[in-house]
Parts: C-alpha cells; structure tokens; sequence
C-alpha cells in the first residue's frame, strides 16, 4: 500500500530537526582558536585573540585567496574564485569559511583541537 | 527509442536547462555554497512520474553537464553531480511507495537527499567533515525549495500528459 502520510511526517520530522540543527549552530559561543586548512592539511592554527592585524596568502594551483585578520577577527579579503561565497560568507561566526574551488576552509577548531595547540 | 520518444525526452531536457539558465541569474540570497531553488527540478520531478528510470536518468544528466558547460562553473559540476544521483535514486524508489497525487512529498525528499549528496563530495572533495555544519542549512532551504517544485510538477501532471503527444 502506498502509505503518503508516513512520508509527509518523515518530511516534516527531516524539516524540524534541520531547524533545530541550525538553531544549535547558530547559538554555539563562537571559539578563540581558528584553523586554515587546505585539501586536509592543516596549514595554519591561529589564536584569534593574540594574532595581530595581518593578511595571510594561501595558493592553489596558481590560484591564491587572500585571508585578513583583523580586531580579533577573520575573513576572506580576497579569492581569484568564479563564485566568490568565501568572500561574502564575511567575517568567521557560526559558519566556517569554504572556498569550494580552492578547497580552502577556515573554521573554529574544535575542542580535541585546542588542546593539541595547548600541549 | 522511438524518434518520437526522443523528441520528447530532448524537449524536457531543453526546458530544464532553460529553468536553469534562468536560474543563474536570481543572485544568491545565503552565502552558503550550494544553496539554491533549484527549479530546473520541477523537470526532473514530473519526469521520476511520467517517464522509465532510464529515461529519468538520461534528462538528469544530460541536463547537469550541459547546465554546468552553459553556466561556466564546471567546479561545481561534481557536486551537482553528487546531488543528482542521490536525488534520482531516492525519488525512483520513492515512487513506489508514494502515489502520484503526493509528488510534492517525493520532491521534499528528493531535495534532502540532494542536499546529503551534495555535502558527501563535498566532504570528500575538500578532505574536511567542517562542510558538514553547512547541511542544516541547506536542509532548511532544501525542504522549501523542494516544496515548491514539487507543487509546480503536481500542477503540470494533472495537466500534461505524455502518451497525449
């Protein structure tokens, strides 16, 4: 039997939980500790409340992205990308930073994280 | 395949990437990558209802390659690609067990798993699991988007017929 009601309330439970998933994200207390990595390689593990202002170029395949730390804070200044999200994802909150075509990510390390740069 | 199959399977897909097309230029309302209407999909879903998996298959694809030579971003090629064969998948096993008169369900479906696919390469492209805080989001936009392409598909199959033609 064609049973549409048990797939509208799998829908609906796929739709809330994915909302509650974003509202979780989106009120995690942002971190101190930034990692830049790069196709799986860590290239750079950063304490945002000690860095001082300064730009950070990163190459590609002859492509380059350009990161600014500025205040404490971090973002894409600039990417020789077609897309350009890395750039208007703006400064690192909740979301890490992705340039797909590059495979750059810039995002808060997590907690198994800031202990390594601790040790 | 009659000429006359083909002819209507080669009009599907011209419509499709024509919705896409179009698409490209609705500028981007997140700055997450990945997101968006994906209306092209009204195609895909009326075809999952009106045409044989193999044929399905054939607009998807056909569709994904030239929509990805026509937008000049042939980086974002794997990850439509990725979507696509999750989505196409899940909705032809979803057509089974859910009937014509819900195709809007088998959409919404069919976007999430689109968006699970998407995340995967995207995962495994970039070496890093950090895309995967990406996924509610697109969840989020991928249910509404669903939503309404399944609508548009629902309205066309009460009105087009295929075995009219």
């Amino acid at each position: 039997m064609k049973n549409a009601k048990l797939w509208i309330i799998v829908a609906a439970v796929i739709f809330i939980a994915a909302i509650v998933w974003c509202v979780i994200i989106i009120t995690k207390p942002p971190g101190e500790i930034v990692t830049i990595s790069q196709d799986g390689e860590t290239l750079y593990t950063l304490d945002l409340s000690e860095e001082s202002d300064r730009t950070i170029t990163v190459e590609y395949e002859g492509r380059e992205n350009v990161i600014e730390i500025k205040d404490g804070r971090i973002h894409m200044l600039e990417a020789d990308c077609p897309d350009h999200t890395c750039i208007n994802t703006g400064w690192l909150e909740d979301l890490p930073i992705v340039c797909l075509p590059n495979k750059l990510v810039i995002e808060f390390a997590d907690e198994s994280g800031a202990d390594a740069v601790a040790r | 395949m009659k000429a006359k199959r083909l002819a209507l399977l080669g009009l599907l897909t011209t419509i499709a990437l024509i919705i896409f097309v179009v698409e490209l230029r609705i500028p981007n309302i997140a700055p997450v990558p990945g997101m968006k209407l994906g209306l092209a999909n009204i195609v895909t879903v009326y075809a999952v209802y009106h045409c044989t998996a193999k044929e399905t298959a054939l607009i998807l694809f056909t569709r994904i390659i030239l929509g990805s030579l026509f937008g000049g971003n042939m980086l974002a090629l794997l990850y439509s690609l990725g979507g696509g064969i999750m989505c196409l998948l899940g909705m032809l096993l979803l057509r089974k067990v859910i009937d014509e008169k819900h195709i809007w369900v088998c959409s919404v479906l069919g976007a999430v798993l689109h968006n699970i696919g998407q995340i995967i390469v995207a995962a495994a492209v970039m070496q890093t699991a950090a895309v995967i805080t990406y996924l509610p989001f697109l969840l989020v936009s991928g249910c509404v988007a669903g939503l309404l392409t399944g609508l548009c598909a629902q309205l066309l199959t009460s009105r087009i017929n295929l075995n009219d033609f």
